[in-house]
């Protein structure tokens, strides 16, 4: 027999993806009562990097050094684009909003200058990105530099090898060197959030360093895959770089990721100081309109609880996140059955190509809304007065390819709720 | 001045015949050496059911082919059972079948002695409990599942020990002909570019759907007609039997259990060339509208892959050759068209191969007026450990599980572990081919889970670097290709599920890795 109960509040965040936080951040910080619900396991796939726009236009196949001028240019020839729908500076504002959010739960950002910057990955690429945890910063534009770099990996913890992140380094002027640890702990493979925690315990920190040392006469800075603790890792960073010698950054590799697993725990914690009730894993289902508040309910193994929500704001995301499903032949919106923008038939979702430069038309498909980000209905109006939308669930948005998930989800999650407190408050 | 490498006998193709001949040959004590533009099974070969015809597919049709099916599966249930997972098969019927063919079956079986049994449509059921209430007829059958992969790569292992070569992505370009007999042929090395000759006694054609294009080099024409087929993998294996519809044969109306997924199909699209054939999203839904009609599960179940391949047949209005030995496949000595030392084996079957291989490789034999058996009905193929990973579902049996503690998992859908891994690439470079992903793939399961290769092309690729087998940036394109070509056979099935693991995959490989970014110099 499942417990119900009834709760009303101001806001309903549903999704806890990076937009659902942010939302909830703001929300809370606006003193709205605020309900979460969402499974936040989806952090363990957020790298934990801040990106704004990193190619543009799509099919140029090159990295930006300036962000805000290709915008610019977006919001010219792409007024349907969320970045559109809103000014340069509501862009630098949602981020100052979040360094400062994310710097009071105890994970520090660098707070972002006008320009992106190159992050080496595992796999020896780069990444453009545009704002980055501290424990990331020593490591940004890393090839440009002269210094000479050594990179450690660990024998066990699969996908992250030294070699292959130093072979995209080919052109760097200083020389790169790379060292793989094999712990004691090491018994075939190493689990990351195991690992992680190994980086919280002080001997291990020395052991480590102790293997480093021998490199510090050929070594200026050294590179990490990103698994330098839990919690506190900023800290874990200062007293590996102290007690080696030379400057240590984090490196981001494949998922499950440790630094999205830092960014899940510090909305958690610090959420819950601010009272936003966070339902895990409830399916919502939406019943009815009740004047002009919806009535929703969340269910989960153990719970039934009726919501009675003056504002929604829909962060379910996309087919990963739930927030669209795709039918056989028809993508539908899960919570509210919103209409999706998509292509007409399932043969124009995808290119023959899986690196086609014009990426595949299915990730243009979403909820198409107004300069608020409410999701308009079938006659262009918003479908509801107080339903907003955030994320990668607005259409036209092709995040993955743009280099522009998290940036689309900070603004729209900021300037939704700011939207919504204005209206109502 | 070009290398040129001598041997008995040149194959061109590595399909299941050119590999069956050049083990057939070894056996006799004849050197092959066997090329190949890509690597095994790039064609037909590796895109089938895997399906081991008891022959009751063919009574009706062809009947000569439907006892030569009966044969072969007798040898090779009793040669290659490692390959074979000898399920057993039903043919159902649904209502709306044509009444006839059903009534005629049981006599058209009889007649060309392959085993059929009536059974109860209750027992059926209870044998195979996803099949339809709408079924009106049933018959148990021998059919069996037969991995493709694993035949070819071990008849190539076993060739390879008796003193044959195989070289993989080593294309023909081109034919010295010197009055009316090959003096040798050209090849290109698609690895490295370097061209380089072959000079052989005789020149064996098993390049399938190539064949025409092939014998064109030579100045000969064949007129091919090359018919598309289509098959879906599930994510699960639906039934433990055959499953194939009772009527005459048509689309969308065979599954095959193939180890823990159900292949089904197929498709018939005549198609103008073979290469880059990929599924349709109409034949994708047509396959499975046909085939919810007998499992009708498939209608909504997950599906992991679809595939193509195009059956090679020779067409109509060509003199037949009066060696072609049956309407099945078509045997030619090019003797008669200009070309003394030539011979084109194509057209035919997975189940047939053997056969195919056999009378190719008399036909070279009696061209060589060597006198000499074939071997490959008495003598069992060899099991190789670098064979093993080729096999679905390996790792849910016991010894396997055993063996490996301290060994990390790479591939996690298909739990396939990093020593699987060393001794598929140690294997590779033994054989002088270059190992990466895209030939790992081939030689074992990474990639065939529902992660579609997101996850595990990370962990291995990674792994190679660690052990010196990739060493290069420009090596990332390894990881696209293999990305790439899981893609082809995943764009037309993504729905449900599937679309959202493959956001997922793209969500790693182009939001964070940017791969599309990295220059693709293939």
């Amino acid at each position: 027999m499942k417990i119900k109960k009834n709760t009303d509040c101001d806001v309903l965040v549903i999704g806890a993806g990076l937009a659902g936080y942010i939302a909830a951040a703001r929300a809370s910080d606006l003193g709205l009562k605020t309900i979460q619900a969402g499974n936040s396991a989806t952090l363990f796939f957020a790298s934990g990097l801040f990106d704004l726009l990193g190619v543009f236009p799509i099919d140029s196949g090159k990295i930006l050094t300036k962000p805000y001028s290709a915008i610019k240019k977006l919001q010219s020839d792409q007024p349907e684009h969320p970045y559109s729908k809103i000014s340069q500076n509501q862009i630098r504002e949602s981020f100052q909003f979040l360094t400062e959010f994310l710097s009071s739960a105890g994970l520090n950002y660098q707070l972002p200058g006008p320009d992106n910057k190159q992050i080496l990955t595992s796999v020896g690429t780069f990444k453009p990105t545009y704002m980055v945890p501290e424990t990331f910063s020593k490591g940004c534009d890393v090839h440009k530099d002269e210094k000479n770099l050594l990179i450690v990996d660990f024998k066990g913890l699969k996908g992250f090898s030294a070699r292959q992140a130093a072979s995209g380094l080919g052109e760097k002027k200083g020389k790169t060197y790379t060292l793989s640890i094999d712990l004691p702990e090491n018994n075939g493979s190493l689990n990351p959030v195991h690992l992680a925690k190994l980086f919280e315990n002080k001997d291990f920190i020395q052991r480590l360093s102790d293997k480093i040392i021998e490199f510090s006469g050929k070594a200026d800075i050294v590179g990490m895959p990103a698994i330098c603790g839990i919690h506190n890792s900023l800290d874990i960073v200062k007293s590996l770089t102290k007690k080696i010698g030379m400057d240590v950054f984090e490196i981001p590799g494949m998922p499950p990721s440790i630094p999205g697993l830092r960014l899940k725990n510090a909305f958690e914690k610090k959420l819950s100081t601010l009272h936003v009730n966070f339902l895990s894993n409830a399916k919502i289902v939406f019943h009815a309109m009740e004047k002009d508040h919806f009535i929703l309910q969340a269910i989960n193994d153990n719970f039934e609880t009726r919501i009675k929500a003056k504002g929604v704001i829909l962060a379910t995301g996309r087919f990963p996140g739930g927030g669209l499903f795709a039918k056989r032949n028809i993508v539908i919106e899960t919570i509210f059955n919103l209409p999706v923008f998509q292509p007409e038939t399932r043969d124009l979702w995808h290119q023959l190509n899986f690196f086609d430069a014009k990426g595949h038309m299915i990730n243009q498909a979403g909820l198409e809304t107004d300069n608020s980000f409410r999701p308009l209905d079938e006659t262009g109006k918003p479908a509801f007065e107080n339903l907003y939308s955030t994320g990668s669930i607005i259409a036209h948005n092709d995040w993955a390819r743009l280099k522009s998930g998290t940036g689309v989800s900070c603004v729209s999650a900021y300037t939704a709720v700011n939207s919504f407190y204005k209206k109502n408050m | 001045m070009h290398k040129t490498m001598e041997t008995d006998v040149l194959v061109i193709g590595g399909g299941v015949t050119g590999t069956g001949i050049a083990r057939d040959l070894s056996l006799r004590g004849v050197q092959c050496i066997l090329i190949d533009k890509s690597d095994l099974n790039a064609g037909a070969s590796g895109g089938n059911h895997g399906l081991l015809h008891s022959g009751a597919r063919y009574v009706g049709s062809d009947p000569e082919a439907a006892v030569e099916c009966k044969n072969e599966l007798e040898i090779l249930k009793k040669n290659a059972g490692h390959c074979i997972d000898d399920t057993g098969g039903l043919f159902i019927a649904v209502k709306g079948d044509d009444e006839k063919y059903i009534a005629d079956f049981p006599g058209m079986c009889e007649k060309s002695g392959v085993y059929c049994k009536k059974i109860d449509i209750a027992l059926a059921r209870e044998m195979e409990p996803v099949l339809s209430d709408d079924m009106i007829a049933a018959y148990q059958v021998n059919d069996a599942s037969i991995n493709p992969f694993k035949i070819s790569i071990e008849n190539m292992n076993d060739a390879v020990s008796r003193g044959s070569q195989y070289l993989s992505f080593c294309k023909l370009i081109g034919f010295k002909m010197i009055n009316n007999s090959i003096e040798y042929a050209f090849i290109i090395n698609q690895d490295n570019g370097e061209t380089f000759q072959i000079k052989a006694r005789t020149y064996v054609n098993a390049s399938g759907a190539w064949a025409g294009i092939i014998a064109a080099m030579a100045g000969i024409t064949i007129n091919m007609v090359l018919s598309k087929g289509t098959l879906l993998v599930t994510s699960k294996r639906m039934t433990k039997r055959v499953i194939n519809r009772l009527r005459k044969a048509t689309d969308g109306d065979i599954i095959v259990p193939g180890g823990v997924v159900s292949i089904i199909g197929t498709t018939s699209v005549r198609v103008e060339s073979p290469d880059n054939i990929y599924p349709t999203i109409n034949e994708v839904d047509h396959i499975i509208s046909e085939g919810e009609k007998i499992v009708p599960a498939l209608k909504t179940c997950r599906y992991i892959r679809a595939y193509s391949g195009a059956r090679p047949l020779v067409g109509e209005g060509n003199n037949e050759d009066d060696r072609s030995v049956s309407r099945g496949f078509t045997l030619r000595d090019h003797k008669v068209d200009g070309a003394d030392n030539l011979i084109t084996i194509t057209g035919g079957k997975l189940s047939t191969y053997r056969l195919m291989a056999e009378k190719a490789s008399d036909l070279v034999c009696w061209k060589h007026s060597i006198f000499s058996k074939c071997l490959t009905k008495e003598i069992p193929l060899p099991s190789t450990k670098s064979g093993e990973w080729s096999e679905p579902g390996i790792m849910a049996t016991e010894p396997v599980m055993s063996k490996i503690i301290n060994d990390p998992i790479l591939c996690e859908c298909e739990m396939v572990p990093q020593s699987a891994i060393d001794t598929i690439v140690s294997s590779i470079k033994q054989a002088g081919g270059k190992p990466d992903l895209t030939s790992l793939a081939l030689r074992s399961r990474i990639g065939k889970g529902p992660c579609q290769g997101a996850f595990c092309s990370l962990r291995i690729f990674s792994h190679m670097y660690d052990s010196n087998v990739l060493k290069d940036h420009s090596d990332i394109r390894d990881l696209k290709n293999f990305l790439n070509e899981r893609w082809k056979g995943e764009k037309s099935l993504l729905w449900g599920q599937a679309l959202a693991q493959s956001s997922l995959k793209e969500m790693i490989h182009s939001g964070l890795f940017g791969l599309e970014l990295f220059e693709n110099k293939n």
